[in-house]
């Protein structure tokens, strides 16, 4: 790629832990505070960018591609709340074809159609689907994409299993240049260890918390509106903790490249977090931080 | 350790099986795969011998398949080209081979031949990923495909047929001579009052293969004819005769006793039948016995080729010829317990002569040890010629790939193949000049009889 237009931020996390949902929050918020952002979904189901629209179809990227020969972005594009620039990359119906070529594809089309060269963004968010299972999946990573990379986890173990398998692969691309780690979202916080739970995996993996995102009421509600809460709750405190990450993102140009845990380690690092949280529930008591 | 292999004559796995289907009449394929896969077929394989079978070669069908059917999923692409191939060739059977990209994707093959004999194609199919393993194993899962997925399109012969032989291990065009090699066993088993199953070549079509769990025996002439045969002893409760290598000269005769004993089939009329092939080929070697000499045959040579060739046809010429096998390189990657075997059976075929036997696939490799082995004599693949000429020994090709001899029905395998050899590797001294073997000051000496005869 030749000369880099914006930010390439790619964001990752185990489905259904609220990705998607972060991002356009984020994305929201950097066109509120008037970055040219372009938001890629790169997943199948192509439902990364539903609330920055409204709710709209939107055309895929592979979808398109599949039914005509030329490829235009206004075909496989549409501006949501703010201006932020939509696009679906879109896939295969589930069980069938190879999901991680067409995240491939479309990156590379994208790259084709010189997006960025023209559209000219502040900032390009990549909202890749949930575990990082084969290297299609980690194309948003590799060197001449995305420069850093941020991990939306909650502290259920299986997120943090998906969280640990992305630095993975961010180990084993950033030394040939491509991403490295920004930083760890925590999301969905509501039982009382998760943010102690979620603080310490990531100082066990050289890591570290760029932002804590409460469980929030707010957040369905406006999801349920087909929009954004920057959107539909400007004044909210969930408004803030999204324009706060924003601005991080925007701000702090940190990045590591993390120390993931390998199989065993991971296991015995759950199963003592799995203790404490046992101990607490049962009332016994000790000295702990933060629990 | 991974190291690299330069000038392979190992092709992929779908390569293997489509040299099966092609070889066997009435069979077509249909390449479920990107475009490169048929075009390097022909490219690597079938222009490097003979030419195409009927339905190989650069019009075979394929579904050329692209990047939306990797997104997306070929198999309905598939669907269509196989809907088409029914339409514009005309087959008995249509086997579905597959290539990396489309196994990678994870194409349902099985859905779709299922649905193709709904519509009452006959057709089949065989998982072919070049990923899974070299021409060797291609040949093994197409073998295997065939023997499984025949009998449920219910044209199986249902009684047993007596004295049906089937013949495995030989790898249409990775031998050379194949064809050749194929009807002389038949002519060998025929012989002796048996019903040769070849399963290749002219004349053999679905009906030879829906004999196939109706043999009483089947002959493993090659550590690759192994799969098939356990198949169907397991399956079918048949008999398994393996050959340390193709049967050549007099191990024809070993070969048709062991055969005779196992079959119960009476001991004079093959014992008879024997005799009069030895006696056949002995008049052949008497009559050449003046050229031995003279053009002096008897060489210390460098045989490459694959494990079955190696061992049948240097046994023929140490054995029979008094050649010194000096170098022998086998190039078919044999599992290692069959290592163990070639090595004994090799290094033991004349004693105390040092024969070196090594196992490889790089051309550099092979180049080096041939080349460090200064034969008189150097009989590999067209690879070899090089330093062949390098050395200014005599060459002669017969393993695959061949440049520059059309093989249609030559072979040696068997009686017949004993004196073929002998003629073409006699041929490839000759030609090289009647002296070619003696040293400078020597051929001053016989330079009254090189004018006699010409070199």
């Amino acid at each position: 790629m030749s000369e880099k237009h914006g930010k390439h931020i790619a964001i990752y996390g185990k489905g259904g832990i609220g990705k998607s949902t972060t991002t356009s929050n984020i994305s929201a918020a950097l066109a509120e505070a008037g970055y040219k952002v372009i938001q890629i979904g790169c997943d199948p189901k192509s439902d990364s960018t539903t609330i920055l629209r409204g709710g709209n179809d939107l055309p895929t990227v592979l979808d398109t591609l599949r039914e005509q020969s030329k490829v235009k972005i206004e075909d496989v594009s549409a501006v949501g709340f703010g201006g932020v620039l939509c696009i679906e990359a879109g896939g295969p119906v589930p069980g069938v074809g190879c999901a991680g070529r067409g995240i491939n594809a479309a990156v590379e089309l994208l790259q084709e159609l010189n997006l960025f060269e023209e559209y000219k963004p502040d900032f390009v968010l990549y909202d890749v689907l949930g575990d990082v299972v084969c290297g299609g999946f980690a194309v948003p990573i590799r060197d001449g994409i995305a420069d850093r990379a941020f991990v939306v986890t909650s502290s259920d173990f299986m997120a943090i299993f998906a969280a640990n398998n992305l630095f993975k692969a961010i180990n084993k691309y950033a030394p040939s240049g491509g991403a490295r780690l920004g930083g760890v979202i925590a999301n969905s916080i509501q039982a009382p260890y998760a943010k102690s739970l979620i603080d310490d995996f990531a100082e066990q993996t050289g890591t570290s918390v760029i932002g804590y995102v409460p469980r929030s009421f707010t957040v369905a509600q406006s999801e349920l509106f087909g929009q954004t809460v920057i959107e539909a709750a400007p004044k909210s405190e969930q408004a803030d903790v999204y324009r706060n990450l924003a601005r991080f993102i925007d701000e702090n140009q940190d990045s590591v490249i993390p120390h993931p845990l390998n199989g065993p380690e991971l296991k015995k690092w759950a199963r003592t977090w799995g203790d404490r949280i046992f101990e607490v529930e049962t009332g016994v008591v000790q000295k702990m931080e933060s629990i | 350790m991974a190291h690299h292999i330069e000038g392979s004559r190992n092709s992929c796995a779908l390569h293997g099986a489509l040299q099966v289907i092609e070889a066997i009449e009435g069979v077509v394929p249909v390449i479920h795969s990107t475009a490169g896969c048929g075009v390097q077929h022909f490219l690597g394989v079938n222009r490097l011998n003979a030419g195409a079978d009927r339905f190989g070669g650069p019009p075979v069908s394929n579904s050329n398949i692209s990047e939306k059917h990797v997104v997306f999923g070929g198999s309905s692409r598939l669907r269509e080209q196989l809907k088409n191939t029914v339409k514009i060739v005309e087959g008995d059977l249509y086997v579905i081979v597959t290539g990396c990209s489309t196994e990678m994707v994870g194409d349902d093959i099985p859905a779709m031949t299922k649905e193709g004999r709904d519509q009452d194609f006959q057709v089949i199919y065989a998982n072919t990923p070049g990923f899974r393993g070299d021409v060797h194993l291609g040949y093994q899962l197409a073998v295997k495909a065939l023997i499984e997925q025949l009998p449920s399109l219910g044209k199986g012969e249902q009684s047993p047929i007596e004295g049906l032989v089937n013949i495995w291990g030989i790898v249409p065009h990775q031998d050379p001579f194949w064809a050749g090699n194929l009807e002389e066993i038949g002519r060998l088993l025929e012989g002796i009052g048996l019903k040769p199953n070849l399963l290749f070549g002219y004349g053999q079509g679905l009906t030879a293969w829906n004999r196939v769990p109706k043999a009483a025996l089947n002959v493993v002439v090659s550590v690759w004819g192994d799969a098939p045969a356990l198949l169907l002893e397991e399956r079918y409760g048949a008999q398994v005769l393996r050959l340390e290598g193709l049967p050549v000269g007099s191990a024809a005769g070993r070969f048709l006793q062991t055969v005779g004993d196992r079959l119960n089939l009476d001991v004079t009329r093959t014992e008879n039948f024997i005799k009069s092939e030895e006696k056949r080929l002995s008049t052949y070697l008497a009559s050449i016995a003046d050229t031995y000499y003279r053009a002096g045959f008897q060489r210390e040579f460098a045989l490459i080729g694959e494990s079955a060739q190696v061992v049948g046809i240097s046994e023929f010429l140490a054995g029979t010829l008094g050649l010194i096998p000096r170098t022998l390189i086998i190039t078919d990657n044999p599992p290692e317990n069959v290592r163990e075997a070639l090595l004994t059976t090799l290094t033991g075929l004349v004693e105390n002569s040092g024969t070196e036997v090594f196992f490889s696939e790089d051309l550099a490799e092979i180049t080096d040890i041939v080349r460090s082995a200064a034969v008189e004599l150097v009989l590999g693949s067209a690879l070899e010629e090089p330093v062949a000429v390098e050395l200014g020994v005599p060459f002669l090709q017969l393993s695959f790939p061949l440049s520059k001899q059309v093989v249609l029905s030559r072979g040696y395998a068997g009686y017949r193949g004993a004196a073929t050899l002998l003629e073409d590797f006699g041929s490839a001294i000759l030609s090289k000049g009647y002296n070619s073997h003696i040293s400078q000051e020597s051929q001053v000496h016989t330079a009254s009889e090189s004018a006699l005869y010409g070199s």
